[in-house]
């Protein structure tokens, strides 16, 4: 019974474990803390797979439980970011080809992410998720309402970081 | 720029490439485990620190005085002895904390899991027990060599009550003993209570 329930856990973890990449590279900044984390969320996950029950999404309830572990390991560590790194990164990317850049793309929208709070960290990442407004106040639990107003300001942040 | 548009970083966030972080089913797997294994760690790691540590600091002290005085109740050949059959015993502790570990880490299943915790938790509970009991039957010979030692009782008082001698020095080695057993509780009992956590929480899924 339990190994059954442990490695349809696991399938199903290894099938959509882009979403836990995705939410650590958001979070972090280097590939040890990136494991690191990528492990919290697993044993976390693990731990409240018995109460999933298909209410949501698998892949709702991923983001949830990983938003939370994420922002709750990091609230702590109020980092301040380096923002004048991505402005000359920005710049060198104004001369290069646009085939050539698209990994520095991702790499500097994985920067921009990161220096934006734990909550605009969610927030960002779902609207680059095409998230419904629905789904992303299910995920944070909060009201849609309250949901497209911060969205707003998290895309102008964004959007000013890139664009200094 | 496309860096300009929220809309294109859209196209450039879902079609990035897969990691080549990603991990395979086993590793989820032995992620689930990893709580247990890093507590059985520690608990090998600090065992092998405190049977280094005496020797360790044994280079930076004196010895000559310590030496002259076993020399001189003849308790030389008895100390040897006992460090000798202390360090087989403390090897086979370290060595059973060492497979403790290693099966924790490859454990496929929660059920070998619990077990192979339950057992680290005894073979814990072994290894206090047995420094504890050695000390005290070391103290005991100790005292008694001593106390019978020629040296020894030509520097006593003529008034010099024996029985009242013994008890005292009972007393103070158990109250030592003591001490060392709530040292013990303090260090193992952190990392014992923990995998009883674990087990509990696994022992629920069972």
């Amino acid at each position: 019974m339990t190994k059954e329930l442990e490695s349809k856990f696991a399938e199903e973890l290894e099938k959509n474990q882009g979403i836990i990449h995705k939410v650590c590279r958001s979070y972090t900044n280097n590939e040890n803390a990136h494991k690191d984390l990528f492990q919290e969320i697993t044993i976390q996950l693990w731990k409240a797979y018995p109460k999933f029950r298909g209410d949501s999404k698998f892949s709702t309830w991923m983001y949830r439980v990983a938003f939370n572990r994420a922002i709750s390991l990091y609230r702590k560590s109020k980092r301040s970011v380096d923002t004048t790194q991505i402005y000359d990164n920005l710049k060198e990317l104004e001369y290069q080809d646009y085939d050539d850049t698209q990994d520095r793309q991702l790499d500097l929208l994985y920067k921009a992410i990161y220096s934006l709070n734990d909550i605009e960290k969610a927030l960002a990442l779902m609207y680059l998720e095409d998230k419904s407004y629905r789904e992303i106040s299910e995920t944070l639990g909060i009201s849609e309402v309250n949901a497209r107003v911060k969205m707003n300001r998290t895309k102008t942040k964004l959007k000013n970081i890139l664009n200094p | 720029m496309i860096m300009d548009n929220l809309e294109n970083l859209k196209n450039v966030w879902q079609n990035q490439p897969v990691t080549d972080l990603n991990y395979t089913k086993e590793d989820i797997h032995s992620m689930v485990k990893k709580k247990s294994t890093s507590i059985v760690k520690w608990i090998l790691i600090i065992s092998i620190i405190e049977f280094l540590l005496p020797y360790v600091l044994i280079l930076f002290t004196d010895l000559e005085t310590p030496s002259r005085i076993y020399a001189e109740y003849g308790l030389d050949n008895l100390t040897r002895n006992y460090t000798i059959v202390h360090i087989i015993i403390i090897l086979g502790f370290i060595y059973v904390f060492y497979k403790n570990y290693r099966n924790i880490s490859v454990d496929s299943s929660v059920k070998s899991l619990l077990s192979d915790i339950l057992k680290t938790r005894k073979t814990v509970k072994y290894y206090i027990y047995y420094n504890l009991l050695m000390m005290g039957i070391l103290g005991l010979h100790f005292f008694y060599i001593i106390m019978n030692s020629e040296t020894f009782i030509s520097k006593l008082p003529d008034n010099a009550n024996i029985t009242v001698l013994w008890v005292s020095a009972i007393l103070l080695w158990t109250l030592f003993i003591l001490l060392v057993w709530c040292f013990y509780r303090l260090i193992y009992g952190f990392f014992l209570k923990k995998l009883k956590r674990n087990y509990a929480e696994l022992r629920k899924r069972e």
